[in-house]
C-alpha cells in the first residue's frame, strides 16, 4: 500500500506544508524569467502589427504613413551598411554626437565633482551654489536647447554646454552627499593608527566616494545624452538628434523609429559594455550588492527632486542670516 | 613595555549651556605587563579617555605621557565595531596601518591573522566575514603593528555570548604571550574581572572613583567561586558610588 507515503497533510497537523510537485522541464522553462524576458520582443512585434491593422481599418488613412517592423528593420540595416539618403551616415552621425557627449560629460564630471566637494566641505560654498543647482535642476532641457542654439548657433559649443548643464546638478548633489557621508569612524581609526594623510585620502576618502561618483557618472551620461538629442534636434545641423528630425521632416516614420532604436541600442551597449563591467570591478568588495541596480537605487533616491529640494533647504545655514 | 602617566587630565565638550564634562581631573599611572579594565556607566568618559590616549581627541587641560620601549609610531586600537575598510581585503586592512609593505611586514600580519585563527582569510573582503571574524581582524590589526600598548573599547559588546567568550580567551592568551599593556574599556564587570589585574571604576562626570587590584590566577572562569566573589565586590562598589542609579 502507498497510503502512508501519500497521506494528505491536512489530515495530520495544520503546520505541515504539502510537498511541492516538481514541475516538468518544459513548464519550468516557460515559467523562468529568462523565457519571460525573451518573450518581450515577439510580444511587441505582435502588438505593433495588430495596432497597425486596427488603425488602418478604423480610419480612412494613408496606410503608407505607418511603418511595419519589416520596414524599420530594412531601414536600420541600410543605415548600418551605410546605405542612406541622409547627409551623414550612421557612424559619422553617432561619432559627432558621441564626441559632444564625451566632452560635455567630462566637463560636468570634473566641474561637478569640484563644486560638490566644495559644497560638502563648506557651508558657505553650499549656500552660494544652492539656488544655482536648484535652478539647473528645474530647467527643462528644451529651454536650454532653444537658448543655447540662439547664442551659439550651429557648431559644437551649444550641444556640449547642453550636456554639461543637464548633467552637472546631479554630479554636484551626489558628490556633496558623498562628502557628507564620509565614514568618520574610519578616519578616526586611521588617525589612531597614525596613518599619514595622503594614504588616508587614497584609501579611505576616495573609495568612500566611488559609489557616489559612479552614480553621478551614470546620471550625467543618461541625462546628458537626452539633453544632447534635444538640442541637436532643435538647434543643430548634424548629430543623432538632428538626424531623427531629418527623417521626421521626410515623413519617414520607419526612419524615426529606426533611429530611436539606435538610441536604445547605444544606451544598452554603454550600460552593458562599459558601465556594468566597471561597476562590477569597483564594487567587487560588496559581497551581495555587486549588481549595478544598487547604484541605480542610490541615484533614484537622488532623482527625487522634491526630496532633494527639502534636503538642500534643510542644509542651508539660516542662523547667520537671521542674526544680522 | 609601555608606561602611561596621566596628570590632572580634563576634557570638556561644547561651551556655555551645552558644556559636557567628559573627564574631570584624572590622575593615573599604568604600565608594564598589565591588563587594565575601565568600567563605569554609559557616558562617564571611558571612550573619551581612550581617544585622548590614542590621539584622536586632545585634552582640554592636563598632561599625558606615554613612553614605549624603542621606536613605536602608534598604539594599537580595537574599536567597538571592527572599523575595517570594506573595500580592502583582510590582509590589505592589516597592511593599511603598517609603515611599509615589505615581506617581513606581510609575514608579521599573517602571523597575527593566524593568531586569531583567520590565517586563511587574508584575501577575503570584510563583508564576506561574520561579525565575530571581523572583530578578530580588528584585534589582529591592533596587534600586528606590535605596539607596546593596546587600547580596546568594548571590543566584544556587539558579539553574541559564545563568540565573545572564545575571543576573551584568545585575547587573554595573546596578552599573556606578548607581554603588552592593555587598556580595556567594558561595561561588563564579569568580563573585567575575568581578564584584568586592575579595574578602574569611573563615575558619571568622568571622575575616577576607584582603583581595584584583582589578584587571582589565570585562566579565570566566571563559574569559579573566587571570580564570582571578586565580581560581586566590584558590583558592590558600584552601589556604594551610586553608579547603578545613573
Ligand atoms: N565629540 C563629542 N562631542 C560632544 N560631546 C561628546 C563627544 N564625545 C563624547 N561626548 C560626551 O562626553 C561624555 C563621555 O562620552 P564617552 O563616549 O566617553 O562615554 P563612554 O563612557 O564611552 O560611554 P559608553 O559606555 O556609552 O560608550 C558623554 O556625555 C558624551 O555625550
Ligand atoms: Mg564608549
Amino acid at each position: 500500500m502507498t497510503a502512508v507515503a501519500t497521506k494528505p497533510p491536512s489530515s495530520s497537523s495544520g503546520t505541515a506544508i504539502p510537498p511541492r510537485r516538481p514541475s516538468s522541464a518544459p513548464m519550468r522553462f516557460i515559467k523562468s524569467p529568462r523565457f519571460a524576458r525573451a518573450m518581450f520582443l515577439p510580444a511587441v512585434l505582435v502588438f505593433w502589427l495588430i495596432s497597425n491593422k486596427l488603425i488602418e481599418n478604423s480610419w480612412d488613412f494613408d496606410s503608407s504613413v505607418l511603418a511595419t517592423p519589416r520596414e524599420v528593420w530594412d531601414f536600420m540595416w541600410a543605415e548600418v551598411t551605410r546605405d542612406t539618403v541622409a547627409p551623414k551616415d550612421l557612424y559619422e552621425t553617432f561619432g559627432i554626437s558621441l564626441y559632444r557627449l564625451g566632452i560635455g560629460f567630462s566637463i560636468s564630471m570634473i566641474l561637478g565633482t569640484t563644486i560638490g566637494l566644495g559644497m560638502g566641505l563648506s557651508r558657505a560654498v553650499n549656500a552660494f551654489f544652492h539656488d544655482w543647482v536648484m535652478a539647473l535642476l528645474a530647467m527643462p532641457a528644451l529651454a536650454w536647447a532653444l537658448f543655447l542654439s540662439l547664442i551659439f548657433g550651429f557648431d559644437n559649443k551649444g550641444p556640449i554646454i547642453a550636456v554639461v548643464l543637464a548633467g552637472i546638478p546631479f554630479v554636484i548633489v551626489n558628490v556633496r552627499e558623498g562628502v557628507r557621508s564620509t565614514p568618520r569612524d574610519l578616519f578616526d581609526m586611521s588617525n589612531a593608527f597614525g596613518v599619514p594623510s595622503n594614504k588616508r585620502t587614497r584609501h579611505v576618502l576616495l573609495p568612500s566616494l566611488y559609489p557616489f561618483l559612479f552614480a553621478s557618472a551614470r546620471y550625467a551620461l543618461s541625462i546628458g545624452w537626452k539633453g544632447l538629442v534635444i538640442i541637436e534636434l532643435f538647434g543643430g545641423q548634424d548629430g543623432a538628434g538632428w538626424t531623427v528630425k531629418f527623417w521626421y521632416d521626410a515623413h519617414r516614420l520607419h526612419g524615426v523609429i529606426g533611429y530611436s532604436m539606435f538610441f536604445v541600442i547605444f544606451a544598452l551597449v554603454m550600460e552593458n559594455a562599459i558601465l556594468e563591467p566597471i561597476s562590477r570591478r569597483v564594487f567587487r568588495w560588496r559581497p551581495s550588492l555587486n549588481s549595478p541596480d544598487i547604484v541605480e537605487e542610490e541615484m533614484d533616491a537622488l532623482y527625487d527632486v522634491e526630496e532633494l529640494n527639502r534636503e538642500l533647504d534643510a542644509n542651508l545655514p539660516t542662523g547667520s542670516t537671521q542674526e544680522t | 613595555m609601555a608606561e602611561i602617566k596621566i596628570r590632572n587630565l580634563h576634557k570638556e565638550f561644547g561651551t556655555g549651556a551645552d558644556k559636557v564634562v567628559a573627564l574631570e581631573d584624572v590622575n593615573l599611572d599604568m604600565g608594564g605587563h598589565v591588563f587594565v579594565s575601565i568600567v563605569g556607566p554609559s557616558g562617564c568618559g571611558k571612550s573619551t579617555l581612550l581617544n585622548i590616549l590614542s590621539g584622536i581627541e586632545t585634552p582640554t587641560s592636563g598632561s599625558l605621557e606615554i613612553t614605549q620601549s624603542g621606536h613605536k609610531a602608534a598604539p594599537g586600537y580595537v574599536f567597538q565595531a571592527a572599523r575595517l575598510l570594506p573595500w580592502r581585503t583582510v590582509m590589505d586592512n592589516l597592511l593599511f596601518v603598517q609603515q611599509d609593505k615589505s615581506d617581513e611586514t606581510r609575514a608579521r600580519c599573517q602571523k597575527y591573522l593566524e593568531m586569531v585563527q583567520l590565517g586563511d582569510k587574508g584575501d577575503k573582503f570584510p563583508g564576506e566575514l561574520s561579525g565575530g571574524m571581523q572583530q578578530r581582524v580588528g584585534i589582529a590589526r591592533a596587534f600586528s603593528i606590535e605596539p607596546d600598548v593596546l587600547f580596546m573599547d568594548e571590543p566584544f559588546s556587539h558579539l553574541d555570548a559564545i563568540t565573545a567568550r572564545s575571543l576573551r580567551r584568545e585575547l587573554h592568551t595573546m596578552w599573556a604571550d606578548t607581554g603588552k599593556t592593555i587598556i580595556f574599556v567594558t561595561h561588563d564587570v564579569g568580563e573585567a574581572v575575568e581578564l584584568s589585574n586592575r579595574i578602574l571604576v569611573f563615575a558619571q562626570g568622568g571622575r575616577l572613583e576607584d582603583d581595584i587590584t584583582v589578584d587571582l590566577d589565570f585562566p579565570r572562569d566566571a563559574a569559579d567561586e573566587e571570580v564570582a566573589i571578586a565580581k560581586a565586590s566590584v558590583l558592590r562598589k558600584f552601589e556604594e558610588f551610586d553608579l547603578l542609579a545613573t
